[in-house]
């Protein structure tokens, strides 16, 4: 599991690399030309000291100043212009990861995942975006890199045995540094985890905060949060001392990198191997590569977390599909049950043609969600088939289904900013129809203001009957060849169920519906009603037939 | 517009942050002790390597040479160390603020006025518990970077001084030319990094409704289309991040120009003073040097501020919710909760922000252990008026009392031992089933949860779970139906056993089948209690004591079920409806 994901990652972050391969290879051209130039301020100092200082000659300190603020405008600009594409790189990027990851979950059936609506979203904007590090880091490197090079040729030229001696032992400082790195990464990754928790608690708090508050909840729920909050603080404590401890050595390192070269340069200077100037110079680079050394270093420490998002976006991208498709193009024909079995339900059969409207009512709940279920194509029945137009659902191509066949959740969520948008599941619905959707929903009195009607977060300004109706019209409006509703009324009073139920019987004619409901003003207006009882069908008639079956008159005449 | 949660001013967000630093003391002084310790160490490595400059001028022995450079490596071995741990003592010091900063944050988030919580939305409040969270968290180890990096140049400016006190002054030069560009480019970056904040919630809401909403996406195939509103919410929030970033380019290179200039200022009056005989080649090295080695803790300062202003804008978001004002919880004294509690309601008006009135002047007296059903059309004023009787918010005019108090003048934890409110909103909470339901009473023993289950007539499925009450239940868990999901709501209720209870169509959300077993959950639930309960199903509302009907705000009837029906009125004619 935990090599897959490796590969994973690591395919998703070459990827990275190659869509953004343009700016990445800017950036690090621009951020080059600015370590060179830094590596040049050192030299410049020693000459200007040596040229200059030294001597007293004007003509030479008025050259340095020049020189100086020639030097530091490349510098600038390298360092200026290699952000800007840097930067867009690493926003761009993590906006395709971000995009990939929602498409990945909205696409299809969605993914298998143990991961909570609050993780998902951390996945989507941290995670994607600390993936995203990656681009920037790659730059810094390389550019860090040719920093250290030029140091290196520098010194060589100055004095061969000291650019040699560099050139040994900065890497393997590097090296060195390198190896404390998965230390790091361990405490990050659980300062990481333990912050994902506790935001997945917090969104979970948040979104139950209404019904928590009902019960009195909220002391206990801040109490549960702090809990959450404590552990995260311990592990980012342990994360802020392994990152210390890290920065402890590799500041250690450089510092007896500088007390060596110095000691060394100074008595070449001494036995006059090398000029004043030179030894400013090498003492100059000296303290310069500390610069580039530790930004290596800091790239390790900021690797750990960029690798660790990483992962996490590739295991969502990566992820199982909840249920597999075939490649079988779906018509609209009949919706049949075939003798299935499976939980709540013993060998149960219906069908709904073109131009029905089938009811079915069930006695306890479980064969309610079974039915729904299977017809979504969320479950599979242990025995027997679910068939659309006589082909199992799971052959049929999953885009060309959702075309022929919608299976409303009864859970509404609602879309968009206005009440078109929510309404709206293409581009082709035109207003009238919208409208007449509405109506036959009894929905007409949210578009009293019109159409752009502002519906706030998820649609929070509107009661659950209101978001129900809403959730209907959106459904009659999609017009697909075969529908199932859910309880679509619940939440709705009497009157206007009689009213829902009128209007979607005549919003329907001609095609096929299957309502999965125990309401009697809904199952009234069936063509025919299945009844299904202690997981059989118990029943099969108008509602008002089968209303002498003592059963089903219990279930639904409450 | 949407009414989105307010954001702390820069000056509210530095002073609420300094009193939770405050609350460390001993942390913070260490923290600042270590990094100035720090700081000295590291600024004497230059100056010991000017001294070696100065040594070899002057033809020095190999064996003095050895000493200064002995005493480079100790200094350097030391401002190692000392690194090392201020950067620790700083960003626990930051890290254990922040901690509390985030607690308060989430407290005051769930405590908060509900009618603002609604017009901001879920998605608002989320995204600064987690993102904005995350980004002061991630911020505690930058910050001590950067706390570092100030106190450096401290350390640096006074290392000058003991050089020689005039390149010190020549040194000052590049400090007017940082101020004019801070005095420029701050304002207008504050500006850019809260558009940015505000952008990235946009994006975080957007999300957020996606994932939640995940199922119905699929149920239409309409990822094309929801895909492209996240898309134009991230491009939204992406192209406010580059917009800010630009801003900041700008005032980078003024940076890099004060750098030279600094450089320029401090060789330059070296070159003089050399020249007058009035300091060494070796001084003027070791200054070069020092002002040299300031470029790293600037250009970190310079680096970070990208990170610093967004971290702060975050900081301002998140101090915004933690200094609102909360509703006012009145109310010390204790409360004997007798068994049996009359609501009486006077006069109740209520309009939620801006909005029209939606309760005018609502009457309504139910005694002691009798049971009130409200029915009506939706929209008609039920779920506000049993939310008010309830005390999950206050009514905007009129009074409520229960057993003859004010509900105003009741402390939150009375008030709920009072009364217990199901939602129409139904919530299973992630963790265990029976941490979902020792949410409601966290002292709860396993019999008490057991009991308080067998009267939701929940306990046979309970015990049917792979664990029992420790089966994992909530997000991404073992999945619950909508009606296991209303009778857990049932059973948190029965094990509060406040002597009132409101169901606000506790029953509706099952739907079909289900729908029985509630209704006799339900029933067990009210049996000798003060109960309101709102009713879609009117089987349900014909087993109360009495029933109130209301269409636009108002009670247009209110009796017992007989009488109803045999008055005609509008409750007549929905039990003809029903039984047609």
């Amino acid at each position: 599991m935990a090599e897959a994901t490796d590969g994973a990652s690591r395919r998703l972050i070459r990827g990275m690399f190659r869509r953004q391969r343009r700016l990445v290879a800017l950036t690090a051209g621009f951020w080059s030309m600015h370590q060179l130039c830094e590596a040049l301020v050192p030299v410049a100092i020693g000459l200007v000291v040596d040229q200059a200082v030294g001597t007293g000659s004007t003509t030479a300190m008025a050259w340095s100043l020049l020189g100086i603020f020639g030097l530091f405008t490349a510098l600038t600009m390298g360092w200026r212009t290699g952000l800007w594409f840097g930067t867009r790189a690493e926003l761009e990027e993590a906006h395709e990861l971000r995009m990939r990851v929602v498409r990945r979950v909205v696409t299809g059936r969605g993914i298998r995942t143990d991961r909570q609506t609050g993780e998902l979203l951390s996945i989507a904007t941290s995670d994607t975006a600390g993936a995203a590090e990656l681009l920037e880091l790659g730059s810094r490197v390389f550019s860090a890199s040719i920093g250290l090079v030029v140091s290196t040729v520098v010194l060589v030229r100055i004095d061969w045995s000291l650019g040699i001696g560099l050139m040994i032992g900065v890497p393997i400082l590097v090296l060195a540094l390198n190896a404390l790195g998965p230390l790091v990464e361990r405490h990050t990754s659980a300062q990481q985890e333990a912050l994902g928790q506790a935001a997945g608690t917090a969104s979970d708090l948040l979104t139950g905060l209404r019904p928590l508050r009902g019960f009195g909840g909220v002391e206990e729920a801040a109490r549960r949060y702090r809990s959450a909050s404590r552990t995260s603080l311990k592990a980012n404590v342990g994360a802020i001392k392994a990152g210390a401890a890290f920065v402890s050595v590799s500041t250690f390192t450089t510092g007896l990198l500088i007390a060596v070269v110095a000691a060394l340069a100074g008595w070449f200077a001494l036995r006059d191997r090398i000029t004043i100037g030179e030894l400013i110079t090498i003492v100059g680079l000296a303290a310069f590569l500390t610069d580039p050394v530790l930004n290596l270093a800091h790239c390790v420490f900021r690797l750990a977390t960029a690798r660790a998002g990483a992962a996490r976006v590739a295991e969502v991208l990566e992820a199982p599909e909840r249920a597999g498709a075939g490649g079988t193009t779906a018509a609209a024909g009949p919706l049949a049950l075939d003798d299935v079995h499976t939980a709540g339900l013993d060998g149960v059969s219906l069908v709904a043609g073109p131009g029905e409207l089938v009811g079915v009512a069930t006695s306890d709940i479980a064969a309610a969600d079974a039915v729904t279920e299977l017809l979504a194509g969320t479950r599979r029945p242990d025995r027997g088939a679910v068939t659309l137009g006589g082909t199992p659902l799971p052959e049929l191509d999953v885009a060309a289904l959702r075309r022929a066949l919608l299976v409303e959740p009864h859970a509404v969520d609602l879309f968009g900013d206005t009440l078109r948008d929510a309404l709206r599941t293409d581009d082709r619905q035109e207003d009238a129809a919208l409208t007449r959707a509405l109506t036959a929903a009894s929905a007409t009195e949210l578009s009293d203001g019109g159409l752009d009607h502002e519906l706030l977060d998820h649609g929070a300004n509107l009661s659950g009957g209101q978001r129900q109706r809403v959730a209907v019209a959106r459904a009659l409006l999609a017009d697909r060849p075969v529908m199932v509703f859910r309880d679509p009324t619940t939440a709705v009073d009497a009157v206007t169920e009689h009213a829902i139920a009128e209007g979607i019987r005549e919003h329907r004619d001609g095609r096929a519906t299957v309502l999965v409901t125990t309401s009697a003003p809904l199952l009234d207006r069936c063509d025919r009603v299945v009844f299904v009882d202690a997981g059989r069908v118990a029943g099969t008639g108008r509602h008002r037939d089968l209303l002498a079956v003592p059963a089903y008159a219990d279930v639904v005449l409450r | 517009m949407t009414a989105i949660l307010p954001v702390a001013t820069g000056r509210a967000t530095a002073r609420a942050f300094g009193r939770k630093l405050r609350r460390y003391p001993l942390l913070g002084l260490l923290a600042v002790l270590a990094s100035v310790a720090a700081s000295v160490f590291a600024v004497l490595v230059p100056i010991l390597l000017g001294r070696i400059v100065d040594l070899v001028a002057a033809r020095g022995s190999t064996g003095e040479l050895l000493g200064i450079a002995a005493w480079t490596l100790v200094a350097g071995l030391a401002a190692a160390l000392l690194t090392g741990a201020a950067r620790w003592l700083v960003a626990e010091w930051g890290a254990r603020a922040s901690a509390d900063l985030r607690e308060e944050v989430l407290d005051h988030a769930l405590r908060m006025d509900s009618a603002r919580l609604e017009a901001a939305g879920a998605g608002d409040v989320a995204s600064r518990v987690t993102d904005d969270v995350e980004r002061v968290t991630d911020a505690t180890q930058l910050a001590a970077d950067v706390f570092g990096a100030l106190v450096t140049v401290a350390i640096t400016f006074a290392g000058f001084a003991t050089l020689d006190w005039r390149i010190a002054v020549a040194f000052l030069v590049v400090f007017p030319v940082y101020a004019v560009s801070l005095r420029r480019f701050l304002p207008q970056a504050e500006r850019r990094y809260a558009v940015e904040r505000r952008a990235v919630a946009v994006q975080t809401r957007s999300l957020l409704s996606t994932f939640t909403g995940a199922r119905t996406v699929h149920a239409y195939g309409m990822e094309d289309r929801q895909s492209a509103r996240v898309e134009q919410a991230s491009r939204g929030a992406v192209d406010a991040r580059l917009d800010a970033t630009r801003g900041f380019l700008w005032f980078s290179n003024v940076m890099n120009y004060a750098e030279a200039l600094g450089l320029s200022a401090v060789l330059f009056s070296g070159f003089l003073l050399v020249r007058a005989d009035a300091s060494t080649v070796g001084e003027v090295t070791a200054a070069a040097l020092l002002f040299h080695r300031l470029f790293g803790p600037l250009g970190m300062l310079l680096f970070s501020f990208n990170d610093v202003q967004s971290a702060g804008a975050a900081l301002a978001r998140l101090v915004g919710v933690a200094d609102l004002e909360l509703p006012a919880r009145a109310g010390v004294g204790r409360f004997d909760v007798r068994p049996g509690v009359a609501v009486v309601a006077t006069g109740i008006r209520h309009h939620y922000l801006d909005g029209p009135t939606v309760l005018h002047d609502v009457s309504v007296e139910i005694p002691a252990g009798r049971s009130l059903a409200v029915v009506g059309s939706s929209g008609a004023g039920k779920t506000t008026l049993a939310a008010i009787l309830g005390g999950v918010f206050p009514s905007t005019g009129g009074e409520v009392r229960l057993g003859g108090r004010p509900i105003a003048d009741l402390a939150p934890d009375e008030l709920r031992r009072l009364v217990g409110v199901v939602t129409q909103e139904v919530h299973v909470f992630a963790g265990t089933l029976a941490d979902d339901l020792r949410l409601a009473v966290p002292d709860a023993s396993d019999t008490d949860l057991q009991a308080a289950l067998k009267l939701a007539g929940a306990d046979e499925w309970v015990a049917a779970l792979p664990d029992g009450l420790a089966t994992r239940i909530g997000d991404g868990e073992h999945p619950l139906s909508a009606s296991q999901a209303q009778q857990l709501a049932l059973a948190r209720i029965a094990l509060v056993d406040p002597p009132v209870v409101i169901l606000d169509e506790a029953s509706a959300e099952a739907g079909s089948a289900g729908a029985r077993q509630l209704d006799q959950a339900s029933a067990a639930l009210i049996q000798d209690r003060t109960a309101i309960v709102v009713a879609h199903r009117l089987t349900q509302a014909q087993t109360c004591d009495r029933i109130a009907v209301m269409a636009h705000g108002r009670i247009v009837e209110i009796g017992t079920p007989a009488e109803l029906i045999a008055a005609g009125g509008a409750y007549a004619e929905l039990w003809a409806a029903w039984h047609r």
